[in-house]
């Protein structure tokens, strides 16, 4: 049926009727309730809504991080139920990115070493030229060879980031990529984001808290309850922040 | 770049080196045991196949009697009249003939003391360097007459003689003084291995040795171009046949084999202990990757997330177990070298001087160390490693979904099972006994492992509750009492991570619970003895060849005693070997109308004073066993190839001093030609004489004897008990490194928890805990956690010892004995080892600087 609604060929990620459900009977909690939602190709997505909406939990579940109680998530044409274990690790090592809010980043190994881990663990050499594109891009390139603990918030986000793309997965999901920096370093971060989308046709689904954040995307879903409420295409911060509190209230 | 794999497993250990230290420390230890025990067999074996090959120098064949039975080397064999050597001389193709000679002989030093040796002290016959066998000459000349000799450069030196000197002997006749004319050596060294060696000339060597014309053995040399073979075959012709001829090389093969077997058994003890301390730092091992898994969950978790697979996940800590492994192998190598060359040299303090070897690490040293070191700490990651692979990865983001998949529990299941198993199986072979010793004792050791392996699988269970128990019950003055915050902290923390208390704990109690086991055996076993020793001795003083008691005494020392007024009951204690319907037995012979009033051995049936006439007492074991009592026959094959039938006269019930088989001296004479030595001598007063009187009276004949030791009743017994404690003192000093090893793995515990409560004890010293409080907490927890192990390991070892002890035969322990102060002291100890393993930690710990600790995450 959604099929016909969301055409396969524009959809990056779609979930339908997902239901994630914790604990039984009077502790039941309905992280999602009924969440049916497709993302396009070469879109940048927000997800706003206030705490314990659920924003996270449909994060990790359309990522393949975690699974649903009952319903489908695809990424592209793969319904990733199905999938067992090893065809997951798999699917997130090249087809999905990932940026945490916080700790993104392998201790022991310097920037450059983090950037290529998923091509690494999947014994791929990956497009130099690209990489190298991403690094310039991210301002990285005299910071390569230094660990995590030698770099500051911004740049290991920035670390983050670029590894995201540097298997240029058809999808990033990004939780509050932005919550733990000040406000300069976390507009660096989202211009990036945004030059990703519209330069180079990235996928991007980014969880925020705030309103600014938001309006670098093409499109916001509202969440509240684990449903689906309200979205809104072109935002502006304006825009978004009025619509959140009218949900918050 | 190629897979990160690798990568991320040697940054995983680089970055964790400290944390890694004492776990590679660990790994070192066991297989330092494993390889010092083969580089100290190898390298010794060889130096003493050598030192034969020397010694049998120039000897092409060697003439001796032959024996029924028993092992070649050890065998007592009757002498070869010198008649034989006159007969041999003529046989075509023999060059020379010589007497070889040996017998026990004591040096007394230039203090008057007789001189003391960890190996025999001999005196032999010698023709000097020209002769056969392969002592040199290192300094002066050789003994060629009458009151001559020359001494081994070792014991001349450690007796403080020059050449020149005079040197009092005391041979088994009494004593002789003697001209030190020379200093002799034995192949490349300067003494026989540790044995003091005089060496007379061979007339002389007859005279004072007293040995009748008679030779242990003679050494032949053939004339040029002579065929081995032929000439072997007309010496064997040319002589009786109860006399054999075999090739120099097999004489000397022999006499190094019996010593390697010694060699081997004690390799064989250190391997024993190599296995329990692997078993030990297989506990660390374990704890420390399963603390540093958790530790690692979210980064690991963050690999899962970006696209690693739960198979490399496991192959990174297993990899990183490798390289740690490896790492501890090569140095557990060279630290088994260390060993060996450090057990070389502390015999060689104590006056054994090992015959010098280059130290041999053969390829089997080698791999055997590879494949412990690598096999124990790579077997020990496996499960952390399977429980890695297990994070999912959400815990990148949410930690604690991580920690429930790191811990699925099937333990009490698991646990119970597996204690059942070894239950089971150290029954059976303790009790059941199937098949040969080395059977039972792999029954039993696979059951004691599987027993300690579910017991600390099921510790975890109650971890929780122990600890708090322990801590509420602790009374103790120097320690603050629970109350106190740091108490409260430090017994919290124990409860709060259940598991890792369990397995550091397990690791203290196995080395613990192998103390007990000791314990209880050893203290039965004691008990029994010092009972049966007490009811079965009345004689009133035991005369021993002291230090050098495996040599014997002579027998000339027991036939003065005889003469003595102040003396009633005197018997020497001789021993030999026979057969016994087909059975090697050991035998004792004593002289019957005395020994029944030396020693109580409980007689059923029958006379002690039969034996004087030419018939034999028996144990009731033996004699339930063989179906004989008094009057009925068993045939008895010494080991001279005489076979008798001897009439059982007396059948007793306590086997403490007189062995399971008594005969006659007059028995023994009669069939054996080898020149007898006493174990000890038995004697009992006068009527009407004082016990001073007599002392003094036998102590004079002693002073011919400088070797002898007189003890009356209580030294006796108390001389007998030394021995037993000598050999628990080795006993319990080579589980120390077991426990040691446990220490090491409390510290590291410990120091990897400081690790990850860094920001916990910022908080705690923001909000005002002193240095000393905090430190405080970490030495409660070290303490709860060690005392936890110490009672795990009396609550496993005490019944171990106590089945040990009533699977052992009646005769030799007849009672279960639960030593209360051992326990004590294994409980101080564990405290103790609470204490001293919390030392580094808790300075670490008091250390951090209280702004880095708060922001660290
Ligand atoms: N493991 C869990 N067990 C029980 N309930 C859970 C679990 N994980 C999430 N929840 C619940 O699910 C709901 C959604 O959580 P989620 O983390 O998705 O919220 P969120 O929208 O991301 O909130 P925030 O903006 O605070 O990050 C919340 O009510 C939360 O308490
Ligand atoms: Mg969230």
């Amino acid at each position: 049926m959604s099929e016909t609604a969301t055409p396969t060929l524009t959809a990056a990620a779609s979930a339908e009727d997902a239901f994630k459900i914790y604990g039984k009977g009077d502790s039941e909690v309905r992280a999602l309730d009924g969440v049916t939602v497709t993302f396009d190709v070469g879109r940048f997505t927000a997800i706003m809504g206030p705490s314990g909406s659920g924003k996270s939990t449909l994060m990790h579940c359309l990522a393949g991080l975690d699974s649903l109680t009952s319903g489908t998530v695809r990424i592209g044409d793969t319904d990733i139920s199905q999938l067992s274990d090893k065809a997951l690790t798999r699917l997130r090592r090249e087809q999905v990115g990932f940026i945490f809010q916080a700790y993104n980043l392998i201790p022991t190994l310097t920037a450059l070493e983090n950037i290529r881990l998923p091509l690494d663990l999947g014994g791929e050499s990956g497009d130099q030229s690209w990489i190298d594109q991403v690094v310039d891009a991210v301002n990285l390139r005299d910071r390569l060879e230094h660990r995590p603990s030698e770099l500051s918030g911004g740049q290991q986000q920035r670390v983050a980031v670029a590894r995201a793309l540097a298997s240029r997965p058809r999808i990033i999901f990004a939780d509050e990529p932005t919550g733990n920096l000040d406000s300069r370093t976390g507009t660096e971060i989202l211009k990036f984001m945004r030059r990703a989308v519209s330069e180079f046709g990235q996928t991007i689904v980014m969880v925020t808290h705030d309103a600014v954040a938001a309006s670098y995307a093409d499109r916001v879903v509202f969440l509240a309850d684990g449903r689906i409420v309200d979205e809104m295409t072109e935002p502006t911060a304006d825009r978004v922040l009025d619509r959140m509190k009218k949900l918050g209230n | 770049m190629s897979t990160p794999v690798p990568r991320l497993t040697l940054r995983g250990v680089l970055a964790r080196k400290w944390r890694i230290f004492l776990t590679v420390l660990a790994v070192v230890s066991g297989v330092a045991f494993v390889s010092g025990a083969f580089v100290l067999t190898d390298s010794v074996k060889r130096a003493i196949n050598e030192l034969f090959a020397t010694l049998s120098g120039d000897v092409d064949l060697e003439v001796r009697s032959t024996v029924a039975f028993g092992d070649a080397a050890r065998a007592e064999r009757d002498p070869v009249p010198f008649e034989v050597a006159d007969a041999i001389a003529s046989v075509d193709g023999v060059a020379k003939v010589e007497v070889n000679i040996l017998r026990a002989a004591t040096v007394i030093t230039s203090d008057g003391e007789p001189l003391r040796t960890t190996g025999p002290s001999f005196g032999i016959a010698w023709e000097g360097p020209d002769g056969l066998d392969g002592r040199t000459l290192v300094d002066g000349d050789f003994a060629r007459g009458p009151g001559q000799i020359t001494l081994d450069q070792s014991s001349a030196r450690r007796a403080g003689y020059q050449i020149g000197d005079t040197v009092t002997i005391v041979g088994p006749n009494g004593k002789g003084e003697f001209e030190l004319v020379g200093l002799n050596g034995t192949g490349s060294t300067s003494n026989g291995g540790g044995a003091a060696i005089i060496a007379f000339d061979p007339q002389t060597a007859n005279e004072f040795l007293g040995t009748q014309n008679r030779a242990d053995s003679l050494y032949i040399a053939l004339a040029d171009g002579a065929s081995r073979d032929d000439v072997q075959q007309a010496v064997q012709a040319a002589i009786d046949t109860k006399y054999e001829v075999i090739t120099g090389e097999q004489s000397a093969q022999e006499t190094a084999g019996a010593i390697n077997d010694v060699i081997d058994i004690f390799g064989n003890v250190l391997l024993g202990f190599a296995a329990v301390s692997l078993f030990v730092s297989a506990f660390l091992i374990f704890n420390t990757f399963a603390i540093i898994v958790s530790q690692r969950l979210r980064e690991l978790a963050l690999l899962r997330a970006v696209g690693a697979s739960t198979r490399q996940i496991r192959s990174m800590i297993v990899g990183e177990s490798l390289i740690v492994s490896i790492l501890a192998t090569v140095l557990g190598i060279f630290a088994g070298m260390g060993v060996a060359v450090g057990i070389v040299a502390l015999f060689n303090a104590t006056g054994a001087a090992f015959p010098s070897a280059s130290l041999i690490v053969s390829t089997r040293t080698v791999l055997a160390s590879l494949f412990v070191g690598v096999g124990v700490t790579v077997a020990a990651a496996v499960i952390p490693a399977i429980r890695a692979g297990r994070i999912p990865p959400v815990a990148a983001m949410r930690p604690e979904l991580g920690f429930s998949a790191l811990q699925k529990n099937k333990r009490l299941v698991v646990g119970s099972v597996v204690t059942a198993l070894g239950v089971a199986f150290f029954g059976l072979g303790v009790f059941v006994q199937p098949g040969e010793v080395a059977s039972t004792l792999l029954l039993a050791a696979l059951g004691a492992v599987l027993i300690f392996l579910g017991i600390s699988s099921l510790s975890t269970t109650v971890a929780a509750p122990a600890s708090r128990a322990i801590s509420r019950t602790l009374p103790l003055p120097f320690l603050p009492m629970t109350r106190s915050v740091a108490g409260r902290l430090g017994s919290r923390n124990a409860q709060r991570t259940p598991r890792r208390t369990a397995s550091t704990a397990s690791a203290l109690m196995i080395g613990l619970a192998l103390v007990s086991t000791v314990a209880v055996v050893a203290e039965s076993i004691r008990q029994t003895f010092r009972e049966q020793l007490e009811g079965s001795v009345t004689a009133d003083f035991f005369i021993s060849n002291g230090p050098q008691n495996f040599q014997g005494l002579p027998v000339a020392f027991a036939e003065r005693l005889l003469e003595l007024p102040e003396l009633g009951a005197v018997s020497p204690f001789r021993g030999s070997v026979a057969l016994v319907n087909g059975d090697e037995k050991q035998i004792g012979a004593v002289r019957g109308s005395a020994f029944k009033d030396l020693v109580d051995i409980d007689l059923q049936d029958g006379s002690v004073e039969s034996l004087d006439e030419g018939k034999m007492l028996l144990h009731e074991d033996p004699a339930a066993d063989y179906g004989v009592g008094v009057g009925d026959s068993l045939s008895i094959t010494w080991q001279n190839g005489t076979e008798q039938t001897i009439e059982v006269g007396g059948v007793y019930a306590d086997s403490s001093i007189a062995g399971n088989w008594l005969v006659g001296l007059d028995t023994l004479a009669a069939v054996s030609t080898a020149q007898p030595v006493d174990f000890f001598i038995g004697a009992k007063i006068a009527d009407g004489v004082s016990i001073d009187d007599a002392r003094i009276a036998v102590e004079k004949i002693a002073a011919d004897f400088p070797s002898a030791e007189v003890q009356n009743q209580a030294e006796f017994q108390q001389s007998q008990e030394d021995q037993f404690n000598q050999l628990l003192i080795v006993i319990y000093g080579l589980l120390i490194i077991s426990i040691a090893i446990a220490v090491l793995g409390i510290a590291n515990t410990m120091a990897l928890s400081v690790f990850e409560r860094t920001r916990e004890f910022g908080l705690l010293r923001a909000v005002g805990m002193s240095k000393r409080m905090l430190k405080r907490s970490i030495r409660w927890e070290a303490v709860i956690v060690a005392v936890f192990g110490a009672v795990l390991g009396i609550v496993v070892g005490v019944p171990l010892g106590a089945a040990v002890t009533t699977a052992l035969p009646e005769s030799f322990v007849d009672r279960v004995v639960i030593p209360f102060p051992t326990i004590i002291s294994v409980l101080i100890t564990a405290i103790v080892v609470g204490v001293v393993a919390a030392i580094g930690p808790a300075r670490r710990a008091a250390k951090l600087d209280v702004l880095e600790a708060i922001s660290s995450t």
